[in-house]
């Protein structure tokens, strides 16, 4: 049943990606990667997914955010859910000082702490689509 | 090619504004002068200058007093004090006071450009050292963060394959190798958690605690600490007796790291106790602090440890291997306590037991 939905996963560390990767995969849904933010973008622009899983430490800092916000600027990909997964709680914390835990940086989101447990991903994963669905609607 | 050098002068006497103003004049320096003390404090606050020269000597506001006002104002000003002859002992007492140096009259036109490369010299390293201290905060903050992700990181990838793997593999291991498995993933998890440990010492910001400072009842505190370590109790059947929900004054604090610092010696306190062993937690009212003491009746610490066991990474070495320990969490307690301007003490007899007491002064009503 999650043969439709396309997602897409923009994440530097290979290792960690392979983890959660073949988690998704083996849910059937259907898998893209991206290495790096610029990479992660132009996918997004060219195709059409149902949601991304997004990491925010990556290259020389917070890049993931930069994404999160080129997001939220573009009208056509303002709508998509987006999974944040990081390892750092704290990071997120220590770049938006002052603010709640969760920084909604777009429209639907969700964060997740690595590593993440399959069976939680793959809720957060079919929750956040459900979201989007309804939002839709 | 650097911004000109900003300098005031303030006298009485005509004379000497205007001679040391042409002795300076070849536009290296920006000048102002000032006749008396009012009007050159009201200048230090506009022009901001790197170095002021004042007489000691003055109708009205004093040259001692603008001492004192600039270094209110901005203690990063050098100033540098002219007296009149003679009178080298009050040039002493103004240097006491925070002037950098002094220039007696009359001076010749030299004397007057080394004093003032002088004391141009000295503020250049007064900037400079502040540009360094700050530089060396930003350093030990990026440090945190970088120590976070580049430890933290691959830490999280294996985890997270340990768990794909646990999943794919679910139905085809034996118990023995779940056993394996669930060892691997406690292992990793103890390490990240030694990490955040680690990264929390580093970023117990004293000042940003003190910004969340609002009145804060120690007994929130002590019921959410409690609520917090319940399970670890439970698991060694250990009970935890609670103070009385009489109402106590309340404290200026940050709940936050306040929860953290009980929730720390809870945690001790269960760590070093023997099964089936009771905590009690007390608060009292003792002049004008408010005491909170955790009391175990645990394997108590050595006359040798006593003294240490709030510093960073010490862990007591006499054989007394119960847990591990990362050798902070008092050590975050301390800091997390001072930054309150509260004291934390320990008694304690081996054997017997601890009696940790945090001591938090009382917030005034005000008036």
């Amino acid at each position: 049943m999650n043969t439709n939905n396309k997602l897409l996963i923009i994440d530097d560390d290979p290792d960690y990606v392979s983890g959660i990767k073949s988690v998704l995969q083996k849910a059937e849904y259907e898998v893209d990667v991206a290495y790096n933010p610029k990479d992660g973008f132009q996918a997004l622009q060219s195709k059409h997914y149902d949601l991304l899983l997004l990491d925010i430490m990556m290259g020389r800092g917070a890049e993931g955010v930069a994404v999160a916000r080129k997001i939220r600027k573009d009208p056509k990909l303002r709508n998509i859910p987006v999974l944040i997964i990081t390892g750092l709680r704290e990071q997120i914390a220590f770049l938006f000082p002052g603010q709640p835990v969760h920084p909604n940086f777009v429209e639907t989101d969700e964060l997740l702490e690595k590593p993440v447990e399959p069976k939680l991903l793959l809720e957060k994963v079919s929750a956040l689509l459900n979201m989007a669905k309804q939002k839709k609607a | 090619m650097e911004s000109k050098t900003k300098i005031l002068i303030i006298d009485d006497e005509e004379v000497i504004l205007d001679s040391c103003t042409q002795i300076l004049k070849g536009g290296k320096h920006l000048i102002s002068t000032a006749m008396n003390g009012e009007i050159g404090l009201k200048l230090a606050k506009e022009f901001q200058p790197d170095l002021i020269f004042v007489d000691l000597k003055m109708p009205g506001i004093s040259g001692f007093e603008v001492i004192e006002k600039v270094r209110e104002l901005d203690p990063l000003i050098v100033v540098i004090v002219i007296t009149g002859f003679a009178t080298v002992s009050s040039a002493v007492e103004a240097m006491k006071n925070g002037a950098y140096d002094f220039l007696p009259k009359p001076f010749t036109p030299d004397e007057f450009r080394l004093i003032t490369q002088r004391g141009l010299d000295k503020r250049r390293l007064v900037l400079e050292t502040l540009a360094l201290r700050r530089e060396k905060e930003m350093l030990r903050e990026q440090f945190a963060a970088i120590v976070s992700h580049e430890l933290k990181a691959p830490l999280g990838a294996v985890q997270q394959n340990l768990f794909v793997l646990v999943d794919e593999l679910s139905g085809q291991l034996t118990d023995e190798q779940k056993e394996r498995f669930e060892r691997m993933k406690a292992k990793i998890n103890d390490l990240t958690n030694l990490i955040l440990t680690w990264l929390r010492v580093l970023s117990v910001d004293v000042q940003k605690i003190q910004e969340g400072f609002k009145p804060t009842s120690l007994l929130t505190v002590v019921s959410k600490a409690v609520e917090s370590v319940q399970p670890q109790a439970n698991r060694k059947d250990i009970h935890i007796l609670v103070p009385d929900p009489a109402p106590i004054p309340p404290v200026n604090g940050d709940e936050g790291t306040l929860v953290e610092t009980v929730v720390n010696l809870l945690g001790n306190a269960i760590k070093y106790s023997r099964n089936g062993g009771t905590i009690t937690l007390k608060t009292e009212k003792s002049g004008d602090d408010l005491c909170l003491s955790v009391t175990d009746t645990g394997i108590g610490i050595s006359k040798d440890d006593l003294p240490y066991i709030f510093n960073d990474f010490y862990t007591a070495a006499n054989g007394q291997k119960v847990e591990k320990s990362t050798g902070l969490g008092l050590a975050i307690c301390r800091r997390i306590v001072e930054a309150h301007h509260g004291s934390i003490g320990v008694e304690s007899e081996l054997g017997q037991g601890s009696t940790f007491t945090v001591r938090l002064p009382i917030l005034k009503p005000k008036e």
